[in-house]
């Protein structure tokens, strides 16, 4: 998957705006959205929102986690933790991405934001690599992935996966013929107990 | 212009669009991710394709500066993306596994057949097509002892073993993995929710189940 | 080359990586097959003659059935070039010792040959041990594209995919929020405008 298509799925989600007109509600074949007064907050997709901010139609509310004390918070407990830790939502880096894109104006401390989003990116990326040369060393092949987003996994894809295949088709080839020999073994010993 | 009337799928209780929504993207994600061919999923595509040809008659209706025009316009693009990359992904893998995924087809009944009727036309035209091939470029050239096709030899397999990323949509307990070393197995539980790497073929049937969810 | 997938008929690499050729030895003489060696010129092969074979010819002749050949590991195989592997694998150049390191290895290792469960071993420590530099070489984007010759192909396809997939996430990264780049062809116009000024 391309980072394109993360994106395409995030854009689902809904997030607050405050439209500068009025309108009935709108039957979309995703679910009805509206209906539209001029003032007043609804919830709309993210794809929705961005596409009324670019013709100038609405203002953009940050979601509540958008927000540099929330944030610093999130970047000290990320820091403080050898593991992953849960961000605010599972598209964190999309979201922060497309509506900063877009509406920059309409969201308090946008620099700030958007400068402390990247040291958690950056800190995490760099754990991840960490955990993923740890985990090829160790031979296994299933880990529990709590806490990584959907731009994280795909980020090592198809990387760690194909490394993992290969790694397994490496692996059998040895534990095939161990088990050939232990059976040559175990036949060598029958046929000794015999002659004995 | 209400478009989100009640549609019925055979057999089953009514579901509204959103929900069919929901299902196809969730079934276009797990194809993608998937290393094998997964039973395909007309009914969700065919009540997906009569939405999109609903909307595009209500949209010929409106004025052309009607503020939801564009709206609808891009709900409809996002929903053809879906729809086009889901079928074109398993085209691909139809011509990648074609040998592979006709044998399977054959021990099946119809009602859980693994590919759509259009779907099988075009794995057996294209198979036909391969083998005529090979035996004009190739095959007819040789000594006439090894002039046979031999599908079961040339056949590509999916790797099952692959490696893939999850999403467990309920509680499951006692999933097996093959251990690392000689032919130990392991059992692993799965916390609703939770995220896993692991080999395909360990949660296969719970994909097929509907409990788990590629990532 | 192919990642993940399993090796098959219409596989190149899997084709090139059982034709690598590998030295064998005859225990039987073998009549008319003396153009086999071409430092003979004897119309038989006779026994302990030495010539490298690839490796599909060389598989079907030394099986307990029919016991023509022993087959000796080419060099960086051996016990030697393992011990090295062991001691520092990021250091080898696996390019320079053939293209197919794991897979010719990973072939060579099913051959019943008293080696065959160190070289399996030595490949499995190998891939591990290297597998962080191909990694952190893939997601750098300061990277020598040089320094990736030093990489057997099993290693540069997974480089190769590592490469793109975090310089798709950086193009991602960088649009739009970022600044605004000038397009060249612009640039080149300004430029050409001011050289038709300076003539002036």
């Amino acid at each position: 998957m391309n980072p394109e298509e993360v994106e395409f799925i995030a854009e689902n989600k809904n997030v607050s705006i405050v439209p500068n007109f009025n309108f009935d509600r709108i039957y979309l074949i995703s679910g009805d959205v509206g209906p539209f007064r001029a003032g007043l907050p609804v919830q709309v997709p993210i794809w929705m929102a961005t596409n009324l901010r670019q013709r100038q139609k609405c203002r953009i509310m940050a979601p509540d986690w958008m927000d540099t004390e929330k944030l610093e918070q999130v970047k000290e407990e990320e820091s403080q933790s050898r593991f992953f830790t849960k961000m605010p939502s599972e598209h964190y880096m999309v979201e922060a991405h497309l509506l900063l894109g877009v509406a920059a104006e309409d969201i308090p401390h946008a620099d700030e934001i958007r400068t402390i989003l990247k040291d958690i990116w950056d800190m995490r990326m760099s754990k991840l690599r960490s955990s993923v040369d740890a985990f090829i060393k160790t031979g296994g092949s299933y880990a529990k992935l709590d806490h990584l987003t959907t731009m994280e996994i795909n980020s090592i894809r198809p990387l760690l996966p194909h490394a993992l295949d290969e790694l397994y088709k490496l692996q059998k080839v040895v534990r095939i013929f161990m088990s050939f020999l232990k059976n040559i073994t175990l036949q060598n010993e029958q046929y000794q107990r015999k002659v004995f | 212009m209400e478009s989100n009337d009640d549609v019925a799928l055979s057999d089953e209780e009514p579901v509204t669009a959103q929900k069919v929504l929901q299902s196809l993207q969730e079934v276009w994600l797990n194809e993608k991710f998937c290393p094998e061919l997964l039973q395909h999923q007309s009914d969700l595509v065919d009540c997906m394709l009569d939405q999109i040809q609903q909307m595009e008659e209500n949209l010929r209706k409106l004025k052309k500066n009607d503020f939801r025009v564009v709206i609808h316009r891009m709900e409809l693009d996002r929903i053809r993306y879906i729809v086009t990359d889901y079928l074109r992904i398993r085209l691909n893998k139809i011509e990648n596994f074609v040998i592979h995924v006709l044998e399977q087809e054959s021990s099946r009944n119809i009602e859980d057949a693994y590919l759509s009727p259009p779907e099988l036309k075009f794995a057996r035209e294209y198979i036909t097509l391969l083998e005529e091939h090979l035996r004009l470029v190739a095959l007819r050239h040789m000594p006439t002892n090894i002039q046979d096709f031999d599908k079961a030899k040339v056949a590509v397999t999916p790797n099952l073993s692959s490696h893939v990323f999850l999403r467990a949509k309920q509680n499951i307990t006692g999933v097996v993995i093959e251990g690392d070393n000689e032919n130990r197995e392991e059992e692993v539980d799965l916390d609703e929710n939770s995220q896993h790497i692991m080999q395909y073929k360990s949660v296969a049937n719970y994909l097929k189940a509907g409990a788990v969810q590629l990532i | 080359m192919k990642c993940g997938s399993l090796p098959h008929y219409f596989s190149i690499e899997d084709i090139f990586a059982t034709q690598e050729r590998l030295p064998c030895k005859f225990v039987v003489p073998v009549h008319r097959l003396g153009f086999l060696d071409p430092s003979s010129e004897s119309e038989d092969i006779a026994v302990g003659t030495t010539v490298e074979l690839p490796y599909w010819l060389a598989k079907s002749l030394c099986c307990q059935r029919r016991n023509i050949v022993t087959v000796e590991m080419p060099k960086i195989y051996k016990e030697p070039y393992r011990e090295i592997l062991k001691a520092d694998a990021c250091v080898v150049d696996l390019h320079k010792f053939g293209l197919f390191f794991y897979e010719f290895g990973t072939y060579l290792s099913q051959l019943e040959h008293r080696d065959s469960v160190a070289i399996g071993s030595v490949l499995v420590q190998t891939f591990k041990e290297r597998f962080r530099q191909v990694m952190d070489w893939a997601h750098n984007s300061g990277t020598d594209p040089l320094i990736i010759q030093r990489l057997d192909s099993l290693e540069k396809a997974l480089f190769q995919e590592g490469y793109q997939t975090r310089a798709q996430l950086d193009a991602w990264l960088n649009k739009g929020a970022s600044q605004i780049t000038t397009a060249e062809m612009v640039i080149n116009y300004k430029k050409r405008k001011l050289a038709v000024l300076d003539d002036l």
